[in-house]
């Protein structure tokens, strides 16, 4: 096609008044490209002002160390040191292996229940705004009420879980400082906190679905779990995708629950690497180290990001 | 109009001016008070923080001076501090500054000395002080009496035994004074789970497990630092008075304790104490109110105070988790004279008698020697007095957040079982030791246990 349009014969025009043209059309051009710096520049200029500045920031500290004396800050050119030790940070390996189990646990756990609940919704004839609102409490409670409302749940003497285990006679079990239960609650409690933000997103999704689809695979004699597996799915990919990047990165960052509820314990068996960050920038006050713990750990999350939405393009492709 | 008047010469108002400035120098104390200028002091939200605050009001009652209260969590209070003290102009003029995190501002050289603001400034020579941790030398970056005056204790917060005196009263126990002492009594009324022995706060924290441990390391003998007032940090943790206090406190935990030591934060802690399933605890001053509340407790007038035990020949050792209150450097003069008036105020007796019955610990001996601490209610002003003599200032350094943490880990990790006390303090003691040499503090390890 494009071969085909370059053989079409230049029409044959005076040079004179290709010239002009040409020349008008250079002045256009170059007009364009002003008024679009002129009308792009300052959002330009905000967002360097607003995220990469500050990027370029937290980068050039990373090669410092920053103490303070009389009053004055002091830097101290590290080059790479704070980098090379970070392989070294018990805390941060122990950080980064519990967030990626965490994160895969947790968004996992979510996406399956928030995905099971929304297709549920979806087919409630009655009462729907009542499920739905009961459905999304947990995302409305601020993370403080529910690292408070789980923390009295699975307290050892007096948690209302080990209460309930010990009516069908269970023994109480130490949930948050038990090396092989403390993760798997924090996990519990993310999955009870950001299901909704899947259920929210999937019923949306679902409610978008072309109906007509549907009543040509029931007159095709589809059974139920065929619409899930051969419509239902397929058609919600892009969807589910989308949401498990979010959760992922969001997952990620997961702070205020392990904060709340265990503050890494017992031992690393809790440890993330936002808890690790906030321990060496603001607890120790490691300013130049927290920095490159801040580097790697969004050159990670971003890595992920692109990754996820790598593998949304090539299913969209092949679809 | 008065056409008789006399009218004075520019050298008569000079002179009169002069005299009045001299007069407001000389005053008493309350008298300069009452013309001060508003100040702000930055405070976190403690169990301690309403008697404080009740203090405050009582101060503004009793000179007219204004005070405002800026008040926080734990960790926002430091936040904010480190904030307004590294701008050029402070927000907050009064620092109250925790034991964690005092030795920052002075190093840093955030606060100004006391007696730089005010060189009348007089210390009451009954105010504690708290292991000279209110004295720092600039030059030679050490906290001992030949310091300046840098801040004033606030809150004089120190561990002290809390047992069950009912239960000590029916068996015809006294109160124990000695580690062995303690343990044959924990592992008598360890009935667990309808009682422990003794709770014991041994979860990872910011300081928690470290903190709890303090008083028996010290009080077995042992130390972190050889001696840091000399400047000499080298780590002397994993020596065998350090295992021996492991030990003990681990036994202590496994054998006449709470079966989840390990995930026990100070709040738990005091929730076993108030519902009757703890025989002893080990924990701060500033929880007494909640044992005698009746509406948290079960054990109200039930629970006693001793000084923390030791071994024969070692005196109580518990470690200062103190407040301290430290004038900004980069504040208005007119705000830091301010808040030298409110010092001078807290620091006397009748204010600090007062304080008390706000529900305060008191900074002053005087105080405690006070008809109030005979009155029941106040039954822990005795064996405290008696104990904030031989408090241990665990850190002199700035950087005791990082060794802090190195602590909370591995004692956490020793508490739960994953570790035994011996690697413990083997790898606690190989941390603290880089990070002092990273630090350039003259310093070294033992040879590691075996």
């Amino acid at each position: 096609m494009a071969s085909r349009s370059l053989a079409i014969p230049a029409p044959d025009v005076a040079p004179r008044h290709a010239t002009r043209s040409a020349k008008s059309g250079h002045d256009r051009h170059g007009d364009d490209r002003t008024w679009r710096w002129v009308t792009f520049g300052p959002a330009l200029a905000l967002m360097l002002a607003l995220s990469v500045l500050p990027l370029a920031n937290l980068l050039v500290t990373s090669f410092y160390d920053v103490t303070w004396a009389q009053g004055q800050a002091v830097w101290s050119p590290v080059g790479l040191a704070h980098y090379l030790a970070l392989p070294g940070d018990e805390l941060f390996r122990a950080g980064l292996r519990n967030t990626l189990i965490f994160a895969i646990g947790a968004v996992g756990g979510q996406m399956v229940i928030g995905f099971a609940l929304a297709l549920l919704c979806s087919r409630v004839a009655h009462g729907r705004v009542v499920y739905r609102t009961i459905f999304i409490l947990p995302i409305l409670i601020p993370g403080i009420v529910v690292g408070a409302i789980w923390k009295l749940m699975l307290n050892y003497d007096f948690g209302l879980i080990n209460q309930a285990i010990g009516l069908i006679g269970l023994d109480p079990r130490d949930w948050l400082g038990a090396n092989e239960t403390a993760l798997a609650s924090v996990i519990v409690v993310d999955i009870w906190h950001w299901t909704p933000f899947c259920f929210l997103l999937f019923l949306a999704g679902i409610e978008s679905l072309p109906q007509d689809v549907y009543e040509a695979a029931r007159v095709d004699g589809a059974k139920a779990w065929q619409e899930l597996v051969y419509i239902t799915l397929p058609m919600m990919w892009p969807a589910i995708l989308v949401t498990f990047a979010f959760r992922l990165v969001l997952a990620f960052k997961v702070f205020d629950e392990v904060y709340l509820l265990t503050s890494g314990g017992p031992g690393t068996a809790t440890e993330v690497v936002s808890f690790t960050l906030y321990q060496r920038f603001f607890t120790e006050d490691r300013v130049g180290y927290g920095a490159a713990m801040s580097v790697a750990v969004i050159f990670i999350v971003s890595l992920l990001l692109v990754l996820a939405l790598t593998t949304r393009r090539r299913s969209e492709a092949s679809a | 109009m008065d056409n008789n008047r006399t009218f004075l010469s520019r050298r008569d108002m000079l002179a009169g001016a002069g005299a009045g400035i001299a007069l407001s120098t000389l005053a008493p104390g309350s008298a300069r008070a009452a013309s001060v200028s508003p100040f702000t002091i930055v405070i976190n939200q403690s169990p301690w923080f309403d008697s404080f605050r009740k203090t405050v009001e009582l101060y503004e009652k009793e000179t007219g001076n204004k005070v405002e209260l800026d008040v926080n969590p734990f960790a926002g209070s430091l936040e904010k501090q480190r904030n307004s003290v590294r701008a050029a102009k402070g927000q907050y003029d009064l620092l109250i500054m925790n034991s964690g995190w005092f030795a920052e501002m002075y190093f840093g050289g955030f606060v100004e000395a006391i007696s730089d603001i005010d060189p009348g400034f007089k210390l009451d020579p009954d105010v504690y002080s708290l292991g000279e941790t209110i004295y720092f030398d600039p030059v030679k970056k050490t906290m001992t009496k030949n310091g300046k005056l840098m801040s004033m204790p606030i809150s004089p917060l120190i561990p002290l035994l809390y047992y069950r005196g009912d239960l000590y009263k029916e068996a015809g126990l006294k109160a124990p004074e000695t580690f062995a002492e303690l343990e044959a009594n924990a592992r008598r009324f360890n009935n667990p789970p309808r009682m422990y022995g003794i709770v014991q706060r041994g979860a990872r924290g910011p300081h928690t497990v470290a903190y709890d441990f303090y008083p028996y390391l010290y009080g077995f003998g042992g130390s972190i630092f050889k001696d840091q007032s000399a400047g000499d940090y080298s780590v002397m943790l994993n020596d065998e008075k350090g295992r021996a206090a492991l030990d003990y406190y681990l036994r202590l935990a496994r054998e006449a304790g709470h079966p989840k030591t390990a995930s026990l934060d100070q709040a738990e802690v005091i929730q076993n104490m108030v519902t009757g399933k703890a025989a002893h605890t080990m924990i701060v001053i500033a929880a007494w109110s909640q044992m005698d509340d009746p509406a948290k407790s079960a054990v109200v007038d039930k629970v006693e105070f001793a000084p923390t035990p030791h071994v024969q020949g070692v005196p109580t050792a518990p470690g200062l988790g103190h407040w301290l209150g430290g004038i900004a450097r980069n504040v208005p003069d007119d705000r830091k004279r301010a808040a030298v008036e409110f010092l001078r105020w807290f620091q006397t007796k009748d204010a600090q008698v007062a304080a008390a019955k706000f529900g305060a610990i008191p900074i002053n001996a005087a105080a405690y020697r006070d008809p109030i601490s005979q009155e029941r209610q106040f039954r822990w002003m005795k064996p405290l007095a008696e104990s904030l003599p031989h408090a241990v200032n665990i850190y002199q350094f700035p950087e005791a957040s990082e060794v802090i943490a190195i602590l909370e880990l591995g004692l956490n990790r020793a508490v739960a079982g994953e570790i035994t006390s011996v690697d413990a303090l083997n790898t606690m003691a190989d941390q603290i030791e880089t990070v002092m040499a990273k630090y350039n503090y003259n310093t070294g390890k033992l040879p590691p246990l075996r």
